[in-house]
């Protein structure tokens, strides 16, 4: 069962550079010209987002699990 | 609003196709999220020559930094490769410059250009896309138009939301992280790429030089790797010595290296540049591959206005995977291939070509480079490597 997060950003880290949502294989990250917006509803749980962040301004919350 | 073309991203692939169909005589409107086109810039800046006249941009000094004249290429334990020629064969661009430029070139041509323009969705009237919602500062803005192109870079919101398949799997890109930097030591007339498995894993070090003492110094990596980008960079500077307190920028971003989008066109959406993954996977340079694809783009998009017939953009898909998209997928495989080198290999590897035929190596003729690679007896004597350059004849 895929372990359900929440992705979170630095913000003092993040350069609101796109990568995350262009990686994002769900859509669950937009990167606007004013900030940054994680959709929780979407996120599959699959962290390829965080390991991507060339700075590392992303980390996971642990949410619980789905059923 | 209402136009013939809107145009979603003001990096180098939006411009030429808005510049290029303005020309034609169409309505266009190009829109930009960032409040100046061109910055922040997620780029090493250098490019080839030869673009310049083959899309007819201006050689203009107020966007070139610096004329190049080769490539310093260095192994893991410090062996080099030098391919040096007579004459420029291509420039460090001052990007913030040049994007502006681009869309200036547009702009002069007949479209009209909005920055801080952000596309937020599109509009689907009887299923079909008929435009974009967008924000300009804080009003909500609605862009009808006949024919819409994503160019809005590695993030695709456009094309993703208009229904065009851009995911890649995360191997498929780099992360990327660089410094335009005060840095002495470095021959300013070439550019300097640093390879190894522990330098940049599947990627190179670069410095591009800008000035005599002046460049943009970076890194790509893979992008699934568990280090970031910036870890590598900042390890790389400080055990090359190299003092981290002239720092003028700091430039992120992810960079497709792979992946290229099967279908670049959706009814009347077309995708191109980094959106569409249209990047070199080898060196992960985007900017001619952009204006390639710009331009085969707006051939098309001008023909179906032409002819009044939205089914002819489907060749823009058909004509850059002809050209291009094979190009690019033999690159892909050498990519794939240099991968699986371990730092032995490239210290031998960058040992014999140093001796080997530099003018046909900087030419790029790959079989040439294996051909000077295959007749060395290391080479000969092991099977994994001969299998390996095999894998590339």
């Amino acid at each position: 069962m895929p372990e359900k997060i929440r992705v979170v950003v630095n913000e003092d880290r993040c350069y609101l550079c796109g990568g995350c949502a262009g990686v994002c294989p769900a859509l669950a990250i937009e990167v606007h010209a004013s900030g940054w917006e994680f959709f929780q509803d979407r996120c599959i749980g699959c962290r390829i987002c965080i390991n991507a962040c060339p700075v590392g301004a992303l980390s996971a919350e642990p949410l619980g699990v789905k059923e | 609003m209402k136009y013939d073309v809107v145009v979603v991203g003001a990096g180098i692939a939006g411009p030429i196709v808005a510049r290029n169909v303005a020309k034609a005589g169409y309505s266009v409107l190009l829109i930009d999220k960032k409040p100046a086109i061109g910055s922040p810039k997620q780029c090493a800046e250098g490019i080839s020559i030869k673009v310049f006249d083959k899309y007819d941009i201006p050689y203009d000094r107020r966007y070139i930094n610096r004329e190049i004249y080769g490539a310093r290429i260095y192994s893991p334990s410090g062996y080099e490769l030098e391919l040096r020629y007579n004459e420029v064969s291509g420039v460090i661009l001052e990007r913030k410059v040049f994007d502006k430029m681009l869309a200036y070139y547009a702009a002069k041509a007949g479209a009209d250009v909005l920055a801080r323009t952000e596309a937020l969705d599109v509009i689907r009237k009887d299923g079909k896309v008929a435009g974009i919602k967008a924000k300009h500062e804080d009003e909500p803005v609605e862009i009808y138009a006949d024919i819409i192109v994503a160019a809005d870079g590695v993030e695709s919101t456009v094309a993703r939301k208009a229904g065009i398949n851009t995911y890649a799997p995360p191997h498929e890109f780099d992360s990327s992280y660089e410094y335009e930097m005060l840095i002495e030591g470095f021959d300013p007339d070439l550019i300097h790429l640093w390879f190894g498995n522990e330098v940049a894993p599947r990627g190179y070090v670069w410095v591009f030089p800008k000035d005599e003492d002046r460049a943009n110094v970076g890194i790509g990596i893979a992008s699934d790797h568990p280090q970031t980008a910036k870890y590598y960079l900042d390890k790389w500077l400080k055990e090359n010595n190299i003092p981290m307190k002239k720092i003028l920028e700091v430039n992120v971003g992810l960079v497709p290296v792979g992946g290229f989008v099967k279908e670049l066109v959706k009814e009347n959406v077309l995708v191109v540049g980094d959106a569409a993954r249209q990047v070199n996977p080898m060196h992960g340079g985007g900017m001619a591959e952009a204006m390639e694809a710009g331009t085969i783009a707006s051939k098309w998009i001008v023909k179906a206005l032409e002819e009044e017939n939205l089914s002819l953009l489907q060749n823009y898909t058909a004509e850059w995977w002809e050209k291009d998209g094979k190009r690019l997928e033999g690159v892909l495989r050498v990519r794939r291939v240099t991968e699986k080198l371990t730092d032995e290999d490239l210290d031998l590897f960058i040992q014999i070509l140093s001796g080997a035929d530099a003018e046909k190596i900087a030419g790029g003729d790959y079989v040439e480079v294996i051909k000077a690679l295959l007749t060395h007896p290391k080479v000969l004597m092991s099977r994994r490597r001969l299998s390996l350059l095999k894998e590339l004849l």
